[in-house]
């Protein structure tokens, strides 16, 4: 059995637990074996890399590599921003030996930052067979059409991430068609929904995430699937937000793809944490 | 009005400072005006990206510094993946950014910056992010008190939500990380 050291991050202990539950179900189900990183911390996010010279958007994540060290597996990080950050501090210690030195320095010896570094889409594609998926699926995602939106940071910048096609990705597909859904054109999956702006400029998320839900409707979309916790406060927590300022009444669901896979593999809403999204309702085929 | 920016070589000075930072030619961009079709929040901006990189190209880098644009940039990166020059534009966004701050031109969108500022003062303390008390205090200092509270209880309905906000066990480290960040001597 494979096991991972498991960095959820902040998100997933607050505002995206239902992301954490469904993740841990699923891998269960297939025998992923996930160790949650001792006293991990914050990757630092959005903020970091724009104050003070940037290096806080490295040194805050080389903790977290540091602390993984060469325990297991490789470390997954599901949330697509923490993923990002720390393939991102990765790539800037493995050619900066200041940085690495004063990295080594605050941790108070040297860095250790080669971990194998996963995104959850990467893991579930490594870990599970879609044939063995199919068989316990059993069609429960069949008539269900999914719009698989990977939005910026996880194919962005693809020098760094180095995952899937930047312009077209599509490495969340062969699980979900497993599990029977079908995957229509969605030109808009890498489009950007406004990021953190939804605190202190709220109208350009409005803007950037109406569009995305709108363009995925007339793609004939049920739900969104996303692995990002921002994304999904943007499209779901937000979705009402939209309406309000646009007239308009949408009710996509946005699911997080351990939720859909849940869905396939017959966990309930209830227990997958759909029930607690702002557009509660199941997508229609269910 | 066009204006003229007040020495030509401090200037050349900050742009060359930027290009150096960045590892991107600013000169190599032809203004096709790519960037800014594809920028999300290009309509909130003063200047879209591709003004700011001609900006940049005839000197004029006091103006990008100080735009409201170089603030907010989502740093999405979509326009870095679709220049046909292939230039980060957004790496020279972003380095604008932490250049505009060291220059101490901290009055665009100042609510933006107490965020940020604050999300990071959050992590010091206790490592982690509390989202929740991130949004009260954010509510406080900008006096607009009603803002997202209609999304708490949406939160709140989570299970195993935490109202309390969470904390690492070794906060030393983290200050000392923080201290290495200050020695960097661009605090
Ligand atoms: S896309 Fe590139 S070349 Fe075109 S205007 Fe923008 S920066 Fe210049
Ligand atoms: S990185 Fe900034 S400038 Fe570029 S597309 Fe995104 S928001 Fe616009």
């Amino acid at each position: 059995m494979s096991v991972y050291s498991y960095f959820p991050g902040c998100s997933l202990k607050s505002g995206a637990t239902e992301y954490d539950r469904s993740f841990r179900l699923v891998a269960d189900c297939f025998g992923i074996g996930l160790d949650e990183l001792e006293d991990w911390n914050c990757c630092g996010a959005s903020p970091a890399p724009h104050h003070w010279g940037g290096d806080l958007g490295i040194l805050l994540p080389a903790r977290n590599l540091h602390i993984a060290g060469a325990s297991h597996d490789g470390i997954v990080a599901p949330c697509a921003g923490c993923f990002n950050r720390l393939k991102y501090a990765q790539h800037e210690l493995s050619r900066n030996d200041d940085l690495r030195r004063r990295t080594g320095q605050a941790l108070g010896q040297p860095v250790h930052y080669q971990t194998d570094v996963l995104n959850l889409v990467q893991l579930l594609n490594r870990e599970i067979d879609p044939e063995d998926l199919a068989r316990r699926a059993r069609g429960r995602l069949s008539g269900m059409t999914l719009g698989t939106y990977y939005g910026c940071v996880l194919v962005r910048p693809p020098q760094i991430v180095r995952y899937d096609d930047p312009a077209n990705p599509v490495k969340m597909e062969p699980l979900l068609k497993a599990a029977g859904a079908t995957i229509p054109y969605f030109p808009f999956k890498t489009e950007c929904c406004g990021s953190y702006m939804g605190l202190a400029r709220k109208e350009i998320v409005l803007r950037a995430s109406r569009r995305i839900i709108e363009v995925a409707l007339e793609c004939g979309v049920d739900a969104l699937v996303t692995v990002c916790p921002l994304c999904y406060q943007n499209l779901d927590l937000r979705q009402r937000q939209i309406n309000d300022v646009y007239g308009t009444d949408y009710h996509l669901p946005v699911l997080y793809l351990t939720q859909a896979l849940g869905l396939a593999l017959g966990f309930s809403p209830e227990e997958l944490g759909i029930e607690a999204h702002a557009v509660n309702r199941p997508p229609s085929a269910l | 009005m066009i204006r003229f920016p007040e020495s030509m070589s401090a200037g050349a000075a900050l742009l060359a400072e930027i290009e150096r930072r960045s590892g991107q030619q600013v000169s190599a961009c032809y203004q096709c005006g790519r960037c800014t079709s594809t920028c999300v929040a290009a309509f909130a901006f003063d200047y879209p990206p591709h003004t700011l990189m001609r900006l940049l190209q005839v000197g004029m880098v006091r103006e990008v510094l100080a735009s409201r644009a170089a603030q907010l940039c989502l740093d999405c990166m979509t326009c870095s993946t679709r220049c046909p020059m292939e230039i980060d534009v957004a790496g020279v966004i972003e380095t604008a950014k932490l250049v505009a701050d060291e220059a101490g031109l901290k009055d665009t969108e100042r609510d933006l910056r107490l965020l940020r500022r604050a999300f990071l003062s959050n992590v010091r303390r206790h490592g982690r992010l509390h989202e929740a008390s991130l949004l009260i205090w954010f509510n406080f200092r900008t006096h607009n008190f009603m803002n997202d509270i209609k999304l708490v209880p949406l939160v709140l309905r989570k299970k195993n939500f935490h109202i309390f906000p969470p904390r690492i066990k070794n906060r030393r480290q983290m200050l000392r990380i923080f201290q290495e960040i200050n020695r960097g001597g661009k605090g």
